[in-house]
């Protein structure tokens, strides 16, 4: 927890709502954003991402398994996050098992759209390889290694880069002979298919300090603020995900008024990531 | 408490090449500073100590095949016979006489116990601190219960090292106006060996209107200019500090409003906080000097305030120095 005197925080809630924060930033402006992608070999991609001072790894690894007889069109995926205690030593033991859970649930509930994969970032899909019987299990890990704030956009950010990095291998059935026994699978080494990841949404979360909202808050933001919304908004400006932190209510039309914000900011976002990822497919491509 | 949080930067490829070019120089002109070749060592690196006879091995040493090995990478220094190498990347050392900053954890009885980035807290005695009336009497029972209306915990402190005490514990001290609390502004980390001991650490940045504090532990305080009260004027009329110090907890939003430092203070704070973050990301030694150097090329250079962190300016910083240095060298 960041202990702050009652000086310090008058400052920066002044400078909140003077809009030019500590660091000399504008209410909505990110701090500087690097994109790191497929420097884990044994993953089917990975990136790193660190916003300011605070840096997380994605890792996605995809293995065979079989669809939900509910849904046996559709792959499955699902997403952790782990908070290393390197970050901060309330991390250590299960210190950091309520933030990980909880930055868990707001991924799935962004990434994965409703119980039945309708709406989903993803094209589940596209993972099937036979109907009702194989299917793409994809797991999502997120690993927090330095926590300065605004947590949630920068693992939303890392697994938007990892998945775009992601290959998956491609298969070859063999027709089974019987239809008890099961069928032979073949996975191709050299054949990789990527991810149509246009979809994918990115994650904005405004959080409100005084009577004013700041996008990437530094920790020391977010330890002066009311309320916290983080909007999860795709290309097509659709807001996929919604999540709330904080004990303040907040007036339905200053969330309105946030949303109309957010939708704003993330059309930005959404073109430096696009961009971020593309130079740094580009670099690990040389 | 917090730790160092640096700044880091992804560069384009032609920043890296200029960078890398900048960095080279600067290499070039500690060489030849250094006197002695191995004043700095790494890990495995030898150690020469001339065949004096009876060197005692010091901390980051090692003897192997009677030779001694520094096991850390740093500065090697030599007390005496004792060898022994000192990190960079170190705690702060404290020293007797030193300026620090450092903020409350714990109100004790007769004393705040304070973190300044050493290996132990530090310990500020409420005897050994003016009080806000500026007599000088001994601390009554009821001085002692109103010792959270001097600090409280998560202040910020300036004070000065008094020394270490028989047991082993470190004591400050803060007998002038010129020490206490800190208000409106903000606190920067930075490692200890980039502020060196000076005869000034307390700056008053008058084109600026602005308190620059350069702590030998290492944080940096930059805030709004406050005048130094001085205790041998005050009469009654001052001598009201409740009523005087705006208390921010009871004040309603608009009042509140009302207090925040002006805006044109504000963007110089914020100028000389990014300078200092960057020239800290460099590794370079801060100085007032360099700090307001630094703060005056982003000017003149039409750099917003928030891009000072961005690549270009760190680039832009880097190149800088090596003029710097290489005229300083130039004059000698």
């Amino acid at each position: 927890m960041v202990g702050l005197s009652s000086g310090e925080k008058h400052f920066i809630q002044g400078g909140i709502a003077q809009d030019l924060r500590s660091d000399g930033r504008k209410r909505l402006m990110y701090r500087p954003i690097s994109i790191e992608t497929g420097f884990i070999p044994q993953a089917n991609g990975s990136a790193r991402v660190r916003i300011g001072a605070t840096e997380v790894i994605a890792s996605v690894k995809a293995e065979l398994g079989k669809p939900n007889p509910l849904q046996p069109n559709k792959g499955k995926v699902s997403i952790f996050v782990d908070c290393s205690p390197t970050a901060a030593p309330m991390f250590q033991g299960r210190g950091g098992e309520d933030l990980s859970a909880e930055l868990s649930v707001a991924l799935q509930r962004s990434f994965l759209g409703g119980k039945s994969g309708a709406g989903a970032g993803i094209n589940l899909s596209s993972l099937i390889v036979v109907e009702g019987k194989i299917c793409w299990d994809l797991y999502i890990d997120g690993l927090v290694l330095s926590s300065d704030g605004n947590l949630l956009d920068t693992l939303g950010a890392a697994i938007k880069a990892a998945l775009s990095d992601t290959g998956i291998p491609k298969v070859n059935v063999n027709a089974a002979t019987s239809p008890e026994e099961p069928a032979e699978v073949d996975i191709s080494d050299e054949e990789l298919f990527k991810f149509e990841t246009s979809g994918v949404p990115v994650i904005v979360t405004l959080t409100k300090v005084g009577r004013h909202y700041i996008a990437d808050a530094t920790s020391e933001e977010e330890s002066q603020m009311s309320s916290a919304i983080s909007f999860s908004i795709n290309k097509h400006g659709h807001i996929c995900g919604l999540t709330k932190r904080g004990g303040s209510g907040l007036d339905p039309s200053v969330i309105l008024d946030m949303l109309s914000v957010a939708k704003h900011v993330s059309e930005q976002l959404m073109m430096e990531l696009d961009s971020k990822i593309s130079a740094a497919e580009a670099c690990e491509a040389e | 408490m917090r730790d160092m949080k640096e700044l880091q930067v992804s560069l384009n490829q032609t920043q890296k090449v200029r960078l890398q070019t900048a960095i080279q120089q600067l290499e070039k002109f500690t060489a030849r500073v250094s006197s002695s070749a191995d004043a700095s060592v790494t890990v495995a690196e030898t150690i020469s100590v001339n065949h004096e006879e009876g060197v005692l091995k010091g901390h980051g040493t090692s003897e192997v095949d009677g030779e001694i090995v520094a096991t850390l990478c740093g500065v090697v220094e030599k007390v005496n016979k004792l060898v022994y190498v000192r990190t960079l990347r170190a705690r702060y050392k404290p020293e007797t006489g030193d300026i620090i900053v450092g903020r409350v954890i714990e109100v004790a009885p007769k004393r705040w116990r304070l973190e300044i980035n050493f290996s132990q807290d530090a310990v500020l005695m409420l005897s050994s601190m003016n009080l806000p009336d500026g007599i000088q009497r001994r601390r009554t029972a009821t001085d002692e219960l109103n010792m959270r209306s001097i600090f409280e915990e998560n202040d910020v402190i300036c004070a000065e090292v008094r020394g270490f005490q028989h047991d082993g514990t470190l004591h400050l001290q803060a007998r002038s106006q010129k020490y206490g609390k800190l208000e409106k502004g903000q606190l920067l980390s930075v490692s200890s060996y980039l502020v060196k001991r000076r005869k000034q650490h307390f700056h008053h940045l008058q084109d600026y209107g602005i308190d620059l504090i350069l702590g030998c532990n290492g944080f940096v305080w930059v805030g709004e200019h406050v005048e130094v009260r001085d205790d041998m004027i005050t009469d009654d009329q001052e001598n009201k500090p409740e009523l005087s110090k705006p208390n921010f907890k009871s004040m309603s939003l608009e009042e509140q409003e009302q207090t925040y430092t002006p805006l044109d203070t504000r963007q110089n704070i914020c100028r000389i906080a990014n300078a200092v973050r960057v020239l800290t990301s460099l590794g370079i030694t801060l100085t007032v000097d360099v700090i307001i150097a630094t703060v005056e090329m982003s000017k003149t250079l039409n750099f917003d305030i928030h891009e000072m962190v961005g690549a270009e300016f760190y680039v832009q910083v880097a190149e800088k120095e090596v003029e710097r240095r290489s005229s300083s060298t130039k004059k000698k």
